[in-house]
């Protein structure tokens, strides 16, 4: 409590001392009433409170070299449906102070921070209020760079579960240094650098086998030279102990390891690039038993699935997770994955053929994901995984979209999308799904400020819910009004209760940065992902409010 | 804990002298890897400035960029101003940026918000999300866009030359 009283008098004394300050602030409320309907109901436990909202009012203060700011988070009276239910009431849920000095090439931090080493394989902290992720580590941060070429970064605190004074079980270090070689050797024509990270969870444990230290280290490099480009990176993970559905079983400890590979090509009209990656037992949580949760607590590096992120409704509904874990079942052993994407983008030129008099763009995806192989013995809980070899197979993705401005005043965007999801080894349910998709997207602007957009989407699948076809439309009204109607309706399914019109109408209001959004309708249950992290929203039907500005 | 929080707010929101926002100091790499100061933006003498935070999955974003594109020349040679186009990409996706901008043939200044960092100083809650700064201020913000949201940009662009 100590800490958090001077903390609090450092921080209001900053913010009253200062005259030349500067204040900026965003603000968010995002809410809900849940209506039942005919079809859609509230699960029982859940409908004591039809009235929801989450709500976020982040203030920044500036002067000279310092800036201090909090973030008043709101979840009154109960957070939206499947939010962690440590998400409640109404308190702070960050609150630093900072202090740059270019000069002195020095950036210091105290209280919560986000931060993220290299491509976040070892460690990420960041803030998805979506995804309900608020995973700052609340501490010490300090960057340094004892020479240009030379960048430090070290920090040590608790990290965030919940609100902005919940913390998970652990300590956590980092350090992660990047050297700019090219620079350090004077290279003009070649890019290339190193980093090196390191990040240690301190954890007691009633175990005198279970060491209290668990760490990762990883060691990256890239290069440029003109159009190409290159980076590696290798990580380990130290021995920890097996989590089975949050029980830590001290008897079985496993290291594990990642590789990740990215080549690219890119030169004035073509775009080429292949990632690759190897897992092997890498989820890390800063506390154990929080390993595999389903509300996305405690995550300590960022593992997202290298698979194209789609905006479209129908092609959200088989996403693909990556899948890190090690989990010992008969028949679904699994210790990691190990797969790739390619991408492809080129755009035909204007005055030709194909292109066209506007130019025409055209973007192809393909991805393929496995499991590792090798031998499981599940009853033992013991396992041997080949270094480079594909086993069971986890998702596979074709994608092509093409985007072709057909006049000044009219564009389309035609989308094609065939997948496998192998329900059973990704969602851990039953069964394979093999969808194609067919999605086209026209808009066309109506005089100077006004535009029709009107979206039809389609999907042929096996498994469990067989067709879907959607619609949208939408009018945009000058720079400030939007007027939407858009419905995803499950035909193909079996069960006719189970056939749904997933419709939304609304209304959506922008002036300067301040956005307000309104909406009636259904909301189809499922995963709602961001970069490749997902959330599991249950369906719904209701009225919802969306409010943000900043200032 | 919750009167910390009250008298927080009251002290920041009554303190004298509050004035407008600046740009924050964030340092971000292009896909050259050069690193751009964000801080630059608030001398005095900057050109007026366009930021479109985007992102590569962000499909309203890409059709603001490829419309910006299709007519940055033409703006060009009529008004004085710099382009930059802030991705917002994490590491799902960053890979795919560069391959993408020059896929697209895209002309304008493309900068990595790596984990966000700027997006979070400046508020921006979704992408699409486009400022304009000119000496250091922020003189215009607007979230989303829609085909025909171009004109009210290039209007501030022209009003403020």
């Amino acid at each position: 409590m100590h800490l958090k009283k001077i903390f609090f008098i450092a921080l209001i004394t900053t913010c009253s001392l200062s005259t030349q300050a500067q204040l900026s602030g965003g603000f968010e409320s995002n809410s809900s009433v849940y209506i039942d309907d005919k079809k859609i109901n509230l699960d029982q436990i859940e409908s004591g409170n039809r009235f929801r909202s989450n709500t976020y009012l982040r203030l920044d203060y500036r002067f000279e070299k310092f800036t201090a700011g909090v973030q008043v988070e709101s979840y009154e009276p109960k957070s939206l449906l499947n939010y962690s239910p440590n998400f409640k009431g109404v308190n702070l849920g960050t609150y630093y102070v900072n202090y740059k000095n270019d000069s002195l090439r020095l950036d210091l931090t105290a209280g919560h921070f986000y931060e993220q080493f290299g491509s976040g394989l070892v460690f990420r902290s960041w803030e998805d209020r979506q995804l309900g992720i608020a995973n700052s580590i609340a501490g010490v941060r300090v960057k340094y760079a004892p020479f240009t070429p030379l960048q430090v970064t070290a920090l040590y605190g608790k990290q965030r579960n919940g609100l902005g004074f919940d913390f998970t079980n652990s300590k956590v270090l980092g350090i992660n240094a990047e050297l700019d070689v090219a620079n350090l050797l004077k290279a003009k024509k070649i890019k290339y650098a190193i980093g090196l990270n390191y990040v240690n969870r301190q954890e007691e444990s009633n175990s005198n086998i279970l060491p209290s230290s668990t760490w990762l280290t990883s060691v990256s490099g890239k290069a440029q030279n003109g159009g190409f480009s290159a980076e590696a990176e290798y990580a380990f993970k130290s021995a920890d102990a097996l989590v089975e559905f949050g029980n830590v079983r001290p008897d079985l400890q496993f290291d594990g390891d990642a590789y990740l590979f990215n080549v690219g090509y890119s030169k004035k009209g073509l775009g080429i690039n292949l990632s690759m990656r190897r897992l092997e037992n890498f989820a890390f949580y800063s506390q154990r038993n929080l390993a595999g949760n389903a509300n996305n607590e405690g995550i300590v590096n960022y593992i997202p699935s290298l698979t194209k992120q789609h905006d479209y409704s129908l092609g959200n509904i088989y996403i693909y997770q990556a899948q890190p874990g090690l989990r010992f079942e008969t028949g679904r052993n699994k210790a990691g994955e190990i797969g790739g994407q390619l991408d492809v983008i080129y755009q035909f030129k204007k005055d030709t053929q194909l292109g066209g008099k506007y130019g025409t763009n055209i973007s192809l995806n393909f991805a393929q994901w496995h499991g590792l192989q090798g031998v499981y013995d599940a009853p033992t809980r013991r396992y041997k995984a080949d270094l480079f070899a594909f086993g069971e197979k986890y998702y596979r993705e074709t994608s092509i979209e093409i985007r072709k401005k057909w006049s000044p005043k009219l564009l389309s965007v035609v989308t094609y999308l065939n997948q496998y999801y192998n329900a059973k080894y990704v969602a851990e349910t039953l069964g394979e799904v093999d969808a194609n998709t067919g999605i086209t997207e026209n808009v066309l602007k109506v005089g100077k400020h006004n535009s029709v957009k009107l979206e039809l989407q389609h999907q042929w699948a096996t498994g469990e819910l067989k067709n879907w076809a959607a619609s949208q439309l939408e009018f945009n009204v000058g720079e400030r009004w939007s007027f939407f109607a858009l419905d995803l309706y499950n035909y193909g399914n079996p069960d006719p209760l189970k056939r749904i019109h997933f419709y939304n109408t609304g209304v959506v209001f922008k002036k300067d940065a301040i956005r307000v959004q309104t909406s009636y309708g259904r909301q189809r249950g499922g995963l709602v992902c961001v970069g490749g992290v997902c959330r599991f929203v249950p369906q719904s039907a209701g009225l919802n409010l969306a409010l943000n500005a900043s200032f | 804990m919750k009167i910390y929080i009250l008298v927080l707010l009251s002290i920041i929101l009554s303190s004298p002298g509050v004035s407008a926002q600046q740009i924050p100091d964030v340092k971000l790499d292009d896909l050259q890897g050069k690193s751009f100061n964000t801080g630059l933006l608030n001398k005095a003498d900057a050109k007026v400035t366009v930021l479109a935070f985007w992102a590569t999955w962000c499909i309203p974003c890409i059709n603001e960029l490829s419309t910006v594109n299709d007519n940055l020349d033409d703006w060009k040679k009529k008004y004085q101003f710099d382009f930059y186009a802030v991705s917002e990409d994490d590491s799902r996706t960053i890979n795919r940026v560069k391959p993408l901008v020059n896929g697209k043939n895209w002309d304008f200044t493309v900068l990595l918000d790596k984990n966000q960092d700027l997006k979070r100083k400046l508020n921006v809650m979704n992408v699409p999300y486009t400022m304009i700064i000119k000496g250091g201020k922020i003189i215009y913000k607007h979230s989303g866009f829609v085909i025909g949201d171009e004109e009210a940009l290039l209007k501030v662009i022209k009003d403020n030359q």
